[in-house]
């Protein structure tokens, strides 16, 4: 079955339009990730535009191409002039840039190419074995169930918020509140309109998205008079050449870093709210903590370098788990792909991959394709990356916002949608200057009108309450959702109060009830190990109270 | 104003953008058929917003959250509306800009109004020279120039092409907001 899912969709992928289509996103998305202050959800919603003349299997593989793009375009920034492309490329600077300033920059994005392509591989072949068996768990959800899943994802802007949880629920709200502004889905009624025509038509997902992230960025890039007039690095060498060979010995040699960082990147984005800017961290601390030559972590030491490029990519590939399976995005970069996706008809759901599995496997292919299209690609644009970073900020600031108003017109043909675009500009431009995160409120667009519909279902069938909470997946959702909301502040407290030491044990007993409610063996048996689990962790409790008692 | 200040203030707008909410949520009409009524969704979510708000409010009155601060909040030079003005003077332009591009956009179109965008950004960001007027002139009129020829003939989008330049392929697009034109129609 997956064999001829996978050769329908390789058919549908495999023209020589849509690999051109997909380098070009691939190279606009290495160029996007290596100029630092572009994020990658920017290049992202930057390329959205051009997609809407193309069939969905070609726009989506022209997103993926930007999103794998991205990720891999971060390092030559990172490794050439010690400022992160992007967030997800941080600890590549570690070790890149001392590499690179030691005379040996080839062979640091050698290490930074190849590492991507392998985590991106690693990331592949995962996605592919695992998906369709989350998939699969899908088939058995009903309305009840995708309501509280989708409950389950806003709750994740709790997580998405740092350290301002408070304002991050705040702007999730207000995003749910910004999706529900005009006609209502379900019985046509206008909503928040106050009589004017231009909300009660609400407003377009897209226009909302480029304003609030990519308008407010420029805006913030641009702040300060003398920064935007500088250039955004003084690099005269374009002639660096990529070390292949070299690196990849190098790689042969790390080869145990390459899949330990790549598991790491693929479960942390297989988590809601964990996303590449964490993995790439979590990946260099364990390589240098495996290392036998810790100390060397820091002055360019090539599993320094490894280890972040190979987590960042296959973070993409888990996050891509997620949401293709359970129609949840992880991160704003995925909250970003799932509305990319939703434009072009595609909707991510927990019966998406069994429903639509030529969509489905052709996004599994054209990620596998996307590395090596990027790898291909990267020697071209680092001559490109040079080049670019010699235009000030000022000059790409400008042309930029011009074309955001330009490709929100292409979407509906509408000049409302350009005015929608400034609004939402400002909009996100005073909430990112008064602490706001953004990424939950486009999580709160994105969702909310979903959310609405699979609870309209839900009462359809029934009105009672309680069916949310004895259908079993409904309930575990509930469950993990309550958990999930206090989970920045169980992070935040961990080690330092008491209470925390029991989080994870009640956590796991209260999972226990829905596991017991399903039917056959394994997951009744499931919850009989984690009972086990939490028994022991509540024995050991006492323990670490008074040890975090006797710290205090 | 002290952090504080600023947190307790963002709270209380917020709660009486709340009370609005909850007010337009009432207003939103009854159709008395299918299980969830057009109201109930917002007007739930505007509840649990409100309730967030309040919490919000008691953090900031209490200072237990995190203010949030920006490099250079504490330069006396930002200090005061002229402060204010002066740090944000790069992004007030550049939105006053957009929306004079958007409200002359009938009139100019896309193309020519675009060109004038890019120009009068790079302008105003970039500094007034003769050699950056020109450099800048050109930069407008290529980059412009060549995001419009995308456009038109490789995507086929119908750009608005304004009053000055004669439509050669159709009506053009409405180009302004029922709420723009309300105001204009208000203001003739």
């Amino acid at each position: 079955m997956i064999i001829e899912n996978v050769l329908t969709a390789i058919g549908d992928l495999a023209t020589i339009q849509t690999f051109l289509l997909m380098a070009i996103g691939a190279m606009a998305g290495l160029i996007a990730g290596s100029i630092p202050g572009f994020t990658i959800a920017m290049a992202v919603v930057l390329t959205l535009p051009f997609t809407f003349g193309m069939d969905a299997v070609q726009g989506i593989a022209t997103m993926i191409g930007v999103f794998v793009g991205g990720l891999s375009g971060g390092l030559m920034s990172g490794i050439l002039i010690g400022i992160p492309g992007t967030p997800s490329s941080v600890a590549t600077t570690f070790d890149g840039f001392p590499m690179a300033r030691r005379g040996e920059p080839g062979l640091a994005l050698g290490l930074g190419v190849w590492s991507s392509f392998f985590g991106g591989i690693i990331a592949t072949i995962l996605l592919v074995a695992v998906a369709p068996q989350l998939a699969r768990i899908g088939l058995e959800f009903q309305p009840w169930d995708y309501f509280s899943l989708i409950f389950f994802a806003l709750t994740v802007t709790a997580s998405l918020s740092g350290g301002q949880m408070t304002k991050g629920l705040i702007a999730g709200c207000l995003g749910l509140i910004i999706a529900s502004v005009g006609e209502d889905d379900i019985n046509g009624v206008k909503r928040f309109d106050y009589g004017i025509d231009y909300l009660g038509e609400g407003f377009s997902f897209l226009p909302v998205l480029i304003g609030l992230f990519a308008f407010s960025q420029l805006m913030s890039d641009v702040r300060d008079r003398l920064g935007a007039r500088k250039a955004l690095s003084e690099i005269k060498d374009v002639s660096i050449k990529i070390e292949h060979r070299r690196a990849l010995v190098q790689l042969v040699k790390s080869w145990i870093n390459v899949v330990r960082s790549s598991l790491i990147g693929v479960f942390t984005g297989v988590l809601p709210a964990a996303g590449s800017s964490i993995s790439n961290i979590l990946a260099y601390d364990q390589a240098k903590k495996a290392s036998k030559h810790p100390e060397t972590f820091g002055t360019g030491e090539p599993d320094g370098i490894i280890a972040p490029e190979s987590s960042n990519n296959a973070t993409a590939g888990g996050a891509l788990i997620t949401m293709m399976a359970l129609g949840i995005p992880g991160d704003v970069i995925t909250a970003v792909m799932l509305g990319a996706l939703l434009i072009h008809d595609v909707t991510p759901s927990p019966s998406f991959i069994a429903e639509q599995p030529t969509i489905a496997y052709a996004i599994f292919l054209a990620f596998f394709f996307a590395n090596f299209l990027v790898l291909g690609l990267q020697s071209v644009v680092l001559r490109a990356f040079v080049l670019i970073t010699r235009v000030r900020m000022y000059v790409l600031a400008s042309i930029i916002l011009v074309y955001c108003g330009i490709g929100v017109f292409a979407l509906n043909n509408i000049v409302n949608d350009i005015w929608t675009l400034a609004i939402f500009g400002v909009i996100g431009y005073v909430m990112r200057n008064l602490g706001f995160p953004l990424a939950p409120m486009i999580l709160g667009v994105v969702l909310g009108p979903i959310a609405e519909r699979w609870l309209s279902r839900s009462l359809a069938l029934s009105t009672d309450i309680s069916e949310f909470f004895t259908h079993p997946w409904s309930l575990f959702f509930i469950i993990v959702s309550a958990f999930s909301i206090f989970f920045p502040l169980y992070q935040r407290d961990r080690g330092h109060k008491p209470w925390t030491v029991v989080y994870v044990p009640l956590f796991l007993l209260s999972l226990t009830v829905p596991l017991f409610m399903m039917e056959g063996l394994v997951r009744p048996g499931i919850a009989g190990l984690m009972i086990a689990g939490s028994v022991y962790l509540l024995s050991q409790a006492p323990k670490a109270i008074r040890r975090i008692q006797s710290a205090d | 104003m002290g952090a504080l200040n600023r947190e307790t203030i963002i709270s209380i707008v917020l709660l009486l953008f709340c009370g609005f909410l909850i007010w337009s949520g009432q207003q939103i009409r009854i159709v008395n058929f299918g299980e969830l009524e057009p109201r109930t969704w917002p007007l739930a979510v505007s509840y649990v917003l409100t309730g967030f708000c309040l919490i919000y409010f008691f953090q900031a009155v209490t200072g237990k959250i995190e203010s949030f601060t920006e490099e250079g909040d504490d330069n006396p030079e930002f200090q005061g509306i002229g402060g204010f003005i002066k740090k944000y003077t790069n992004p007030i332009i550049c939105f006053a800009l957009y929306f004079a591009f958007l409200y002359t956009l009938p009139f100019f179109g896309t193309l020519i109004g675009g060109t004038l965008l890019v120009f009068s950004l790079l302008t105003v960001l970039g500094g007034i020279t003769p050699g950056k007027l020109v450099l800048h002139a050109v930069i407008a009129v290529v980059s412009v120039g060549a995001m419009w020829s995308i456009f038109t003939f490789a995507l086929r989008v119908i750009l608005p092409r304004g009053e000055i330049i004669p439509s050669v392929m159709g009506p053009t697009p409405p180009t302004l907001p029922t709420f723009a034109q309300s105001a204009m129609g208000g203001l003739a």
